[in-house]
């Protein structure tokens, strides 16, 4: 077990608490011990991260469904990349839609990777083990 | 009453042909009153001529009779003379006038009575000039006074006088009837001036008649193409949105419905994962202590949910299949076209190439007949539409027979048709209809597929302005036809990089 920083804090954005489950999981399974900020709708993670919670240090990573109940995720997108604090933060956008214009259109919003939810469970575990693999390569942001 | 295209020819050549008839009715007239103008003036003359000899005949007899008076007096020859220039010319002159008068049309009795007449005046006057000659003149006086010459004289003058007014009155006749051919003649003329008159006007009131029948059955067709467009404009928009809405819909339930069945599947496999440990447990258990173990328990944790798992599994991939075919018919109805020039039979010759594996694994050959035309629609579509056919010619071949697929073409002024015949299985006829509906298929259920495939090549079809339909009998093969339009038509929805799902 690596010793991972604790303070960085990977923020999820998803409204299907299965999902949720299962990323963590697998999350875990590859290695990723680090904190996970779940969050159920776009509200609430964006008071998190832009709101008056507004977190001391950045998060590692955001975690973002496209499809949530009172917000496209694109527009979370948007408001994180022109945040100029959060705008190096990756956005990782994992979720069910694979069709070519919304993929297009959210890596030109700035987010680093696009994965579909796979409904093969296999392919998904897959998915969100690359994704542990990813953030093994990611420095981490120096404290400013 | 509507004057129609034939019925106008009719009307007009009659009206032409009264024309023409009155305008030839009218010269005849002429050439014929001009005719009887000239005898009538001919008449007249000869008449006065008749008139002017038998005065002239009068006057050589009464000259005759005054030379001969003037010698019986005088007894001097020389007063003979005139009686021997008389006697000299009425030889001549007398059969002269009998002829004009016969020829005038006259008595030809009455002039040979004045001949006979004559004669005897003649007769008379060289009896008593020859007495007087011979010395005898009192005998010749005598015949003089048996007045044998006066009566002769005075007959003679009365059948002068009536040739005269007989021939007056036929030359006044004459002149009537020139009169009256003239009047006839400006009648004639004024009749056929009048009716050609009618005639220049009803061909002209017909022919304006005619063209405003046209006129209006022009404005008409006008009016009903401008109804008629706006009408399929209407249709069209509103078939585009029907057409749009069902494509998002399901384009947003075929996503919908992917995210809980990517719970079943994640968790399910969870569950087997779960169930591994246990399984592990159960066989140590059995190996430690096995009056702990129930055959329930067993059952349950080695085949019950095992069983349960995979049916979980294998139906919740069907379902992501299905839902795939979905979101897939959807996307292809949101695509944009790119047309392009295509030369279809390169096209489908480059189609046969790759699925020649396929045709050589099952004994199969497919023949291409030329004259395959160019055509301007989307590649993409064009290959999707005959990769399918074929690839469904090849799936369902009858095994008892060497697979035959032909593709053969033809170009009509709008469309081009294709032809995929097969001498597979066959279709039955009843599902002739139903085999292009999605998730619906026909026979025998042993090949894989999820009856995915014709619904796809219908939507390609009618979006390139086109139609699939199949003719099939059983046992002998099927045949689908493919309509594509020479030039597909423009896209009818702009799908842009806004519209989300959301």
């Amino acid at each position: 077990m690596n010793a991972a920083p604790q303070a960085v804090t990977i923020v999820m954005v998803e409204d299907d608490e299965g999902h949720a489950r299962l990323i963590e999981k697998n999350l875990k399974r590859a290695g990723v011990f680090n904190e996970v900020r779940h969050f159920l709708n776009g509200t609430a993670a964006l008071d998190f991260l832009v709101g008056h919670g507004r977190p001391e240090h950045r998060p590692l990573l955001v975690l973002l469904d496209l499809n949530l109940p009172d917000m496209s995720g694109f527009d979370i997108l948007a408001r994180l990349k022109a945040d100029p604090q959060l705008k190096p933060v990756p956005v990782i956008v994992l979720t069910t839609t694979d069709d070519e214009r919304e993929i297009r259109r959210c890596y030109e919003l700035g987010c680093s990777v696009y994965i579909t939810k796979p409904v093969n469970y296999e392919t998904f575990a897959q998915a969100v083990r690359q994704l542990g693999l990813f953030l093994a390569v990611i420095q981490v942001p120096p404290t400013p | 009453m509507p004057i129609d295209k034939s019925m106008f020819g009719r009307l007009s050549m009659l009206l032409m042909a009264t024309g023409f008839a009155a305008l030839l009715a009218s010269g005849a007239g002429m050439v014929w009153l001009v005719g009887e103008t000239r005898s009538f003036a001919t008449g007249v003359v000869s008449s006065q001529d008749v008139r002017i000899a038998a005065s002239q005949l009068l006057s050589l007899v009464q000259d005759a009779e005054t030379g001969q008076r003037g010698f019986l007096l005088t007894g001097e020859e020389r007063y003979l003379a005139p009686y021997r220039r008389a006697v000299a010319d009425l030889p001549r002159e007398l059969p002269a006038l009998v002829e004009r008068i016969i020829a005038d049309g006259g008595d030809a009795a009455a002039a040979r009575a004045l001949q006979q007449q004559v004669e005897a005046k003649l007769a008379e006057l060289a009896e008593t000039v020859s007495l007087a000659q011979s010395g005898a003149v009192e005998e010749a006086l005598a015949v003089v006074l048996t007045d044998r010459g006066k009566v002769v004289m005075d007959a003679i003058r009365q059948a002068v006088a009536g040739i005269e007014s007989r021939s007056l009155a036929r030359g006044e006749a004459r002149s009537e009837g020139l009169a009256g051919n003239a009047r006839l003649l400006l009648a004639g003329a004024g009749a056929a001036f009048l009716l050609m008159l009618a005639v220049t006007i009803g061909a002209g009131l017909l022919a304006r008649r005619y063209t405003q029948a046209l006129e209006a059955a022009q404005a008409e067709v006008t009016a009903a193409n401008t109804s008629l467009e706006e009408r399929v404009g209407e249709r069209t928009a509103a078939l585009a949105a029907a057409n749009d809405e069902v494509q998002r819909f399901a384009y947003i339930v075929s996503h919908d419905l992917r995210a809980p069945l990517v719970n079943v599947m994640g968790f399910t496999t969870e569950l087997e994962a779960a169930v591994a440990p246990l399984g592990a447990l159960i066989a140590a258990v059995e190996r430690e202590a096995p009056a702990l173990i129930t055959p329930e328990a067993r059952a349950a944790v080695l085949e019950d949910i095992p069983e349960a798992v995979g049916f979980i599994r294998s139906s919740t991939q069907r379902m992501d299949r299905l839902i795939n075919a979905i979101l897939r018919l959807s996307r292809e109805g949101r695509r944009l076209l790119h047309p392009e020039p295509i030369d279809l039979e390169a096209l489908i010759a480059g189609l046969a190439a790759t699925q020649q594996h396929q045709l050589d694994e099952a004994g199969a050959s497919l023949a291409l007949a030329p004259g395959l035309p160019r055509i301007h629609s989307d590649r993409l579509a064009v290959e999707q539409i005959f990769g399918n056919l074929v690839d469904n010619a090849v799936k369902y071949l009858d095994p008892g027979r060497p697979g035959r697929i032909t593709i053969r073409g033809r170009t009509t002024r709008s469309h081009v048709l294709v032809e995929v015949e097969d001498n597979g299985r066959g279709i039955d006829p009843r599902d002739h209809g139903r085999i292009f509906e999605l998730f619906r298929r026909s026979g025998r259920q042993d090949r894989p597929g999820e009856g995915i495939g014709l619904a796809y090549v219908r939507a390609l079809a009618r979006r390139l302005g086109g139609d699939v339909e199949c003719r099939s009998t059983p046992g002998l093969g099927s045949t689908f036809r493919v309509t594509l339009a020479l030039t597909a038509p423009a896209n009818t929805q702009t799908p842009s990089a806004e519209d989300s799902p959301a």
